[in-house]
């Protein structure tokens, strides 16, 4: 594990908030089955975090620990600077949680699932807030109807407008939009935008999802086998890999990685051997920018074929574990 | 305060279950009717109980009441695992309410819909049977008693199973025995000598008793005794409850 991984600038520059999730060598086991191997996580407060890792990797039993549902069998966790394990009645207040998988009485209607949850939280003013809940995810001509007729995008609405109910100062989302189609999907991340945006509560994400990491958060750390494998900004993970790659064919290389190597930006060019044909790879910061003068410089050595490949949270996974990604880990419990 | 706030939600959310389960008060309703009018009407006739006063069919009706008590209770402890199941109790568990005020308000619920029940029955019943309410205190008592030792059974159970089959099947296992051995169908004193002992043993004789006490003014053991007993064992039971939940809760 990186070193630097657990201490931050931000967290230096201001040493009165405590952050928002601090976790010291957590280690869970569920009989001989090892789900974290000694995590140490910090989240600053108001980030928009997400926790990345392939089927497995410890992602839901690290959140079932930060939200109270779960005791570590080793280390320890703070929650806005209080432990989870002795101080669960406080920190159960300032925990909103989107689980996985359903996790709704099917027999009570929409608004009467968000008026029971608005009683366990001790709300005022409950009507009111249930009917903003409501609308604020786009089931107020729903709201009386009982959930078991929900779709699953809906249900998963109703849950986030759950999880915010109580104003939440930390929501975590496990697997948020897991099973949903594209136009559901698209709702919910509209929906964490907007409320990140609104700059009030620190979103903790979990998704085994390359794309919705790199599309909704801003700092990412990715685990494997219950260790945190890396993390940083989903931007700079993917730069730390040296940058975009520009594969070229061409009919006449004599000289050209010479000339290429020149262009401003360009980190190294390295022959590429194929059976068939002759390619170099060249390694560039901002490749889009790039790519017309690198084609321009190009042009005398016969340009056969081009390939821009931009670095995915993909090739940081792979780079970083040896393992493609998208194939599900050992081990069932997640 | 907070504790008796989150009691009602959790009583409050079981009621509008309930309000909506037809089947379950169908059921429930037909169940002892069906019993008490085909078996208890043909043995009324044939049966004499030596000491009681009552007949047959009061002996037999208020012993089918005490029984919807006790499964209803049941039932009680394997809402945990439908809410386990459905997912919803996770939900519950992470909401900064006390694991006590959800085993209580499960208890309370079911105590609830047993003491409707069983005024709706005997409102019915006591047009052909000689079930009345003598002693309302009694017998509520011995419902409270009964809905809380068997909820306290079904939790404990239902924090060591996973599916509602296996549930199923092992709290008929359980429980069936319990119920023959109590005096739900014949008074306790008429039953053979080993038998008798096993449901002198049995707690749930005293709150068969005692709700005979409160529905029929009769009842074989003392009342006083039967009370303190079911008055500790609801005590004991809801404690066992509540720390069965919590083991199990805790992963």
């Amino acid at each position: 594990m990186n070193p630097e991984a657990t201490t931050n600038p931000a967290q230096r520059s201001a040493p009165a908030l405590e952050p928002a999730v601090e976790a010291v060598g957590l280690v869970k086991h569920y009989g001989d089955v090892v789900a974290l191997d000694g995590l140490d996580l910090t989240v600053e407060r108001g980030r928009f975090f997400g926790l990345l890792g392939p089927n497995g990797a410890g992602k839901s039993t690290t959140v079932s620990i930060l939200a109270t549902l779960a005791t570590p069998t080793a280390g320890r966790a703070r929650l806005l600077g209080r432990d989870v394990v002795t101080e669960r009645a406080a920190v159960r207040r300032d925990v909103g949680l989107v689980f996985q998988e359903t996790t709704l009485d099917r027999e009570l209607t929409a608004r009467e699932q968000l008026d029971l949850h608005a009683r366990l939280y001790h709300l005022d003013e409950r009507p009111r807030r249930v009917r903003e809940a409501l609308a604020g995810v786009g089931l107020e001509r729903d709201a009386d109807r009982p959930v078991r007729g929900f779709s699953g995008g809906m249900k998963r609405r109703l849950e986030l407008a759950r999880g915010l109910l109580h104003r939440p100062r930390v929501l975590f989302l496990d697997e948020p939009t897991l099973g949903l189609d594209v136009a559901a999907r698209a709702a919910v991340w509209e929906r964490l935008r907007a409320l990140h945006a609104s700059g009030e509560v620190t979103i903790f994400l979990t998704t085994h999802s390359m794309e919705e990491a790199d599309a909704l958060c801003e700092e990412i750390a990715i685990v494997d086998r219950g260790r945190l494998v890396t993390r940083g900004a989903p931007s700079a993970l993917k730069a730390a890999l040296g940058g975009d790659v520009v594969r070229l064919a061409l009919g006449r290389p004599q000289g050209a990685a010479e000339a290429l190597a020149r262009v401003p930006g360009v980190a190294r060019v390295e022959p590429e051997a194929d059976d068939t044909q002759e390619r170099l790879r060249v390694t560039v910061a901002e490749g889009p920018r790039r790519l017309a003068q690198l084609l321009e410089v190009a042009r005398p050595f016969e340009v056969l074929e081009v390939e821009l490949h931009r670095p995915s949270l993909e090739h940081v996974f792979l780079h970083h574990t040896g393992r493609a990604f998208e194939r599900d880990g050992p081990g069932a419990a997640a | 305060m907070n504790f008796l706030s989150d009691l009602a939600a959790i009583v409050r959310r079981e009621w509008l279950r309930y309000r909506r389960d037809r089947a379950y008060w169908v059921g429930q309703l037909v169940f002892p009717l069906v019993v008490v009018g085909f078996i208890g009407f043909g043995l009324n006739g044939v049966v004499r109980l030596p000491g009681e006063g009552t007949n047959y069919l009061g002996h037999l009706a208020s012993g089918i009441l005490a029984l919807l008590v006790g499964s209803g209770g049941v039932g009680g402890g394997m809402t945990l695992i439908q809410d386990r199941e459905s997912g919803f109790l996770r939900a519950l568990l992470v909401a900064p309410v006390s694991r006590s005020a959800i085993v209580l308000g499960k208890i309370l619920s079911r105590v609830g819909a047993s003491v409707a029940l069983v005024l709706l029955l005997v409102a019915i019943l006591a047009s052909f049977t000689p079930l009345r309410l003598p002693h309302p205190g009694a017998a509520l008592l011995a419902i409270a008693a009964v809905t809380a030792a068997f909820v306290a059974l079904g939790i404990a159970l239902a924090t060591r199973l996973r599916s509602l089959e296996s549930f199923r099947l092992l709290a008929g296992l359980v429980t069936v025995p319990l119920y023959l051995l109590s005096g739900i169908f014949y008074p306790v004193s008429t039953l053979p000598a080993p038998s008798r002992w096993l449901a002198r043993l049995n707690p749930l004789t005293y709150g068969v008793d005692l709700l005979r006490y409160g529905l029929l003014d009769v009842h074989e053991f003392s009342v006083a005794a039967s009370s303190a007993f079911l008055l500790a064992l609801t005590v004991a039971a809801i404690t066992v409850a509540v720390v069965a939940f919590d083991r199990g809760s805790r992963a």
